[in-house]
């Protein structure tokens, strides 16, 4: 049976409130074409958790969709500077920007991975991270007396991961670098895969020892060939320069809306086109 | 031999290379193109056995000409020797392993706290900065943190940061006036760069200077101007200025 669906009917399975981890790092293989039919969808709530995120996390702060951020670094890098919707919503109280120290992130994923509450993190040892979040604390260690500081797990609701290469089962291939995405598709309680293309059964078992996620860790696969745009994805495509450099500029809810819906036809292509036909 | 046809990003990517020393692992993350080029100028000068580490987890690329807009892109996978992916890098660290690590910021204070998080209330701030990435974890952790700041004022140089990301082992921090470095747990004056003077390094720095005498920063020789146009032709070095 084919784990294949349709964008929207995979969106519309994101609950308001979920939490909600974004394969990819900065401005890499993000999972953008998920990412936008969760603002058209007008979702409520979320909490994002992510090592390192840019315009996935900057997209869905500028609808409003967001509650919470869990991240240890959020914004474009250098030539395309800081994210101003994540700015203005952490800035105006309306999106809480819970800081991780990147390695933090992992660690309350690794957490999750392993069912238990919590994971102690050697490195974080002084600062106001610490003090100021509740996710954070330092217990003495049992065994030794010496203090250790400890992150609470974070088990995603749902991980989306954008990948290369997937079959209908769900098995993906992940090309280049890997980022957080194998340990978020064991951490998460559901696993969406987005990716460039399906692949037949047969491509992927004659390669079966690339598989980063295996299928049946795989609740839904979608087809959407440039599914990262306007991030990049590599081999495929770089990012597209003028699209992120036009979204920055935006500021009213009408504009961030049409460049949204100015991705309709890309996004949805495989509904319209090969499966509903 | 002296080079005297340099700019100020040529001259912060040699001072950060003249850091580095063979065998050393190394490590960048993102936005991070100055010292990246840096790490690359050194494994091509003195530092053949450095050990290039990444967030994509390429060791060693051969190549970083492709890392246009990120220094945490594929690219760097591409020509690498292995593949060693960023939890790695940070269990290395936290296990004593890494022996430098390169990390931003937007405050420093002469007692070495280091603010990359917000400025005013962690809440509420007044600006929300994209926060300190791994330096949490690995500004304690790795044996030497370098710091790289394109700006140096009297708002970044501060008595006292608004929020403390964290502190540690910091070890130097290079800017386009001066290079400080931390020890007997506080931020002194290392060198001052070649352009500039104690004055001018002063009036820009928001507390006293500590330093028993005054050095210049060693300029860029013509030998590492040359590499650095053939390892990076595209100036990714200067994307900040």
């Amino acid at each position: 049976m084919t784990k294949v669906k349709a964008l929207n009917e995979v969106a519309a399975s994101v609950e308001d409130g979920a939490t909600l981890a974004l394969g990819g790092n900065v401005l890499h293989r993000a999972p953008m074409a998920f990412v936008r039919e969760l603002a058209r969808q007008e979702k409520r709530k979320l909490r994002v958790v992510k090592t390192a995120g840019a315009h996935d996390i900057d997209l869905l702060c500028a609808v409003g969709a967001v509650d919470q951020v869990d991240a240890g670094f959020v914004s474009y890098e250098t030539v395309y500077g800081l994210p101003p919707h994540y700015r203005k919503a952490v800035q105006t109280g309306v999106v809480k920007a819970n800081e991780h120290a990147c390695y933090t992130v992992i660690s309350a994923l690794r957490a999750a991975k392993t069912n238990v509450p919590f994971m102690p993190v050697s490195g974080l040892k002084y600062g106001d991270l610490i003090e100021k979040n509740d996710y954070f604390v330092v217990v003495e260690d049992p065994f030794t007396g010496e203090p250790v500081t400890l992150v609470r797990a974070i088990v995603p609701d749902v991980a989306v991961i954008h990948v290369q290469e997937c079959d209908k089962n769900g098995n993906a291939i992940i090309h280049g670098p890997k980022f957080e995405d194998v340990l978020m598709s064991r951490a998460a309680n559901r696993v969406i895969i987005t990716t460039e293309q399906v692949v037949s059964d047969f491509t992927i078992k004659q390669q079966k020892e690339r598989i980063d996620i295996p299928g049946f860790l795989v609740e839904a696969v979608v087809k959407v060939p440039k599914g990262a745009a306007p991030a990049a994805c590599y081999p495929a495509y770089d990012v597209d320069d003028r699209a992120l450099r036009e979204f920055l500029q935006l500021k009213e809810a009408d504009q961030i809306s049409h460049f949204i819906h100015r991705y309709d036809q890309q996004d949805h292509r495989e509904v319209r086109g090969e499966r509903k036909w | 031999m002296v080079n005297q046809k340099y700019r100020l990003s040529d001259l912060m990517t040699c001072v950060i290379a003249d850091m580095l020393e063979d065998g050393e692992t190394v490590f960048h993350g993102v936005s991070s193109q100055l010292p990246m080029v840096a790490m690359h100028l050194a494994r091509h000068m003195h530092a053949p056995h450095l050990v290039h580490l990444n967030i994509p987890g390429g060791v060693n690329p051969s190549s970083i000409k492709k890392a246009a807009f990120s220094s945490a892109g594929p690219d760097l996978v591409e020509s690498s020797e292995a593949y060693f992916q960023l939890d790695e890098v940070f269990d290395l660290s936290m296990r004593g392993k890494l022996d430098v690590a390169f990390l931003g910021g937007i405050q420093f204070d002469m007692h070495g706290n280091v603010n990359a998080s917000v400025i005013g209330d962690y809440h509420r701030p007044k600006v929300r900065l994209p926060g300190g990435a791994g330096s949490a974890v690995l500004i304690p952790t790795a044996k030497k943190a370098i710091i790289w700041r394109t700006k140096h004022d009297i708002r970044t140089f501060v008595k006292q940061v608004d929020f403390v990301t964290t502190r540690g082992n910091l070890w130097k921090i290079v800017t386009p006036l001066c290079v400080f470095i931390f020890r007997n747990n506080r931020l002194e004056l290392d060198s001052v760069h070649p352009h500039t003077t104690i004055e001018e390094v002063q009036e820009h720095t928001g507390f006293p200077l500590i330093y028993d005498e005054v050095r210049y920063t060693k300029a860029p020789t013509t030998k590492q101007m040359q590499l650095l146009r053939q390892l990076d032709p595209h100036d990714y070095r200067s994307a900040e200025f």
